[in-house]
């Protein structure tokens, strides 16, 4: 069988180690049973709370960064912060769920996160 | 009698070559109006799909590329018989006409690019330490002090992004002029800046291929991969699937095919 096609590279197991890592690690479906139910919810849920956690962070870096926070204000929201980050590191455990598994796939716009 | 299908093209008679897919099964046309499915008879289980099967796929389709405009169908799409076919092709004619122009005398070409993040993170982080104000002072509390870690994370990931993106485009400027649609995916991981997919005119090839050879310069510390041209996999454009769908094994009839095919191609070199 010849292809005309051709793959050029001089560092072909480089390019298959990465392009393995970037196909998806999600699956495509929920594989719902009674054994795993409450950890997919769980893993929904968090998948959820863990996007909101990282927009509020990413909100107040911006607003540190634009300088509009009072140091006050920083306190608080470091420590609201600090907080939730810590609440999410127990709730990941107790479901034992690592952090690269809380993601969504939307299909066509990528991943979620 | 289950069928193979290989991609839809812009005619709609019967294919004089001799052409075989998997199985070995010789390839035919299944017409609908001026176009028509290419397919062949397929008798295994649809699970047992090997990296053979996906290069007969691939062969079978730069076969018909030679005499036709090919929209490239899904690797592993098989209809249950000749009606799901015929019902495809009658409920997404317009669509398959509307590609088939669109595509016609153009190829596909991929370029994968890996940068060193590690040393580039270094880099930024050296830059970063020596340039940066003092935004919280060492007596801070722990909350403050916890933003300031995140604060300068935040600072690293917003220049790792901002190199990324100028090595992109540097990048891309190259290809762009011979392309006449792209698709870029940034950081895909994090040492895999671009994957990035390029529509060129056929008659264009040639200097897309050379575009190519400007990046390959090895003092960039950029590691590159070329392939193609392939089959437009990823400029067909179908409208979201619908329930017509549910006679093949497929969720979507096209695309995805390019990380099996890339992976099949790299393991040969």
């Amino acid at each position: 069988m010849t292809l005309n096609s051709v793959v050029e590279t001089d560092f072909p197991e480089e390019f298959v180690e990465e392009m393995e890592k970037s196909q998806d690690v999600l699956p495509k479906k929920i594989d719902a049973n009674p054994e795993n139910v409450e950890k997919g919810l769980a893993k929904l849920v968090l998948t959820l709370i863990e996007l909101i956690r990282k927009l509020l962070e990413k909100q107040a870096m911006r607003r540190v960064e634009a300088g509009s926070l009072s140091e006050e204000e920083v306190e608080r929201v470091g420590e609201t912060l600090m907080k939730l980050e810590n609440k999410m590191k127990e709730l990941k455990q107790i479901f034992g769920l690592k952090d690269e598994e809380l993601n969504l796939n939307l299909g066509p716009l990528g991943d979620l996160m | 009698m289950k069928l193979y299908t290989y991609g839809i093209i812009d005619c709609s008679d019967q294919i004089t070559e001799s052409i075989y897919g998997l199985e070995g099964s010789g390839v035919f046309n299944i017409s609908f109006c001026d176009i028509g499915a290419v397919v062949s008879e397929f008798t295994r289980p649809a699970q047992n799909m090997t990296k053979s099967d996906i290069l007969a796929h691939e062969d079978v389709i730069e076969r018909l590329m030679e005499h036709f405009t090919v929209l490239p169908v899904r690797f592993h799409t098989v209809f249950d018989g000749r009606d799901g076919v015929f019902f495809l092709m009658q409920s997404y004619y317009k669509d398959f006409r509307d590609n088939l122009d669109r595509l016609r005398d153009k190829v596909e070409f991929g370029i994968k690019v890996i940068w060193p993040s590690d040393k580039i993170k270094e880099h930024i982080i050296n830059t970063y330490k020596k340039s940066s104000k003092k935004v919280f002072v060492p007596s801070d509390s722990s909350n403050k002090r916890f933003m300031r870690d995140k604060f300068e994370k935040y600072n690293l990931e917003k220049e790792f992004q901002k190199k990324a993106n100028k090595y992109i485009n540097v990048m891309d400027m190259f290809f762009s002029k011979f392309a006449t649609e792209k698709k870029l995916k940034k950081l895909k991981t994090e040492d895999l800046l671009l994957d990035a997919v390029y529509l060129v005119e056929k008659d264009k090839q040639g200097y897309f291929k050379k575009a190519f050879e400007h990046i390959k310069n090895p003092h960039t510390g950029l590691k590159s991969l070329f392939s193609g041209p392939w089959p437009p996999y990823n400029f067909v454009i179908l409208p979201k699937k619908s329930d017509l769908l549910k006679d093949s094994n497929q969720e979507d009839l096209f695309g995805k095919v390019i990380q099996q095919r890339d992976l099949a191609g790299a393991d040969k070199i």
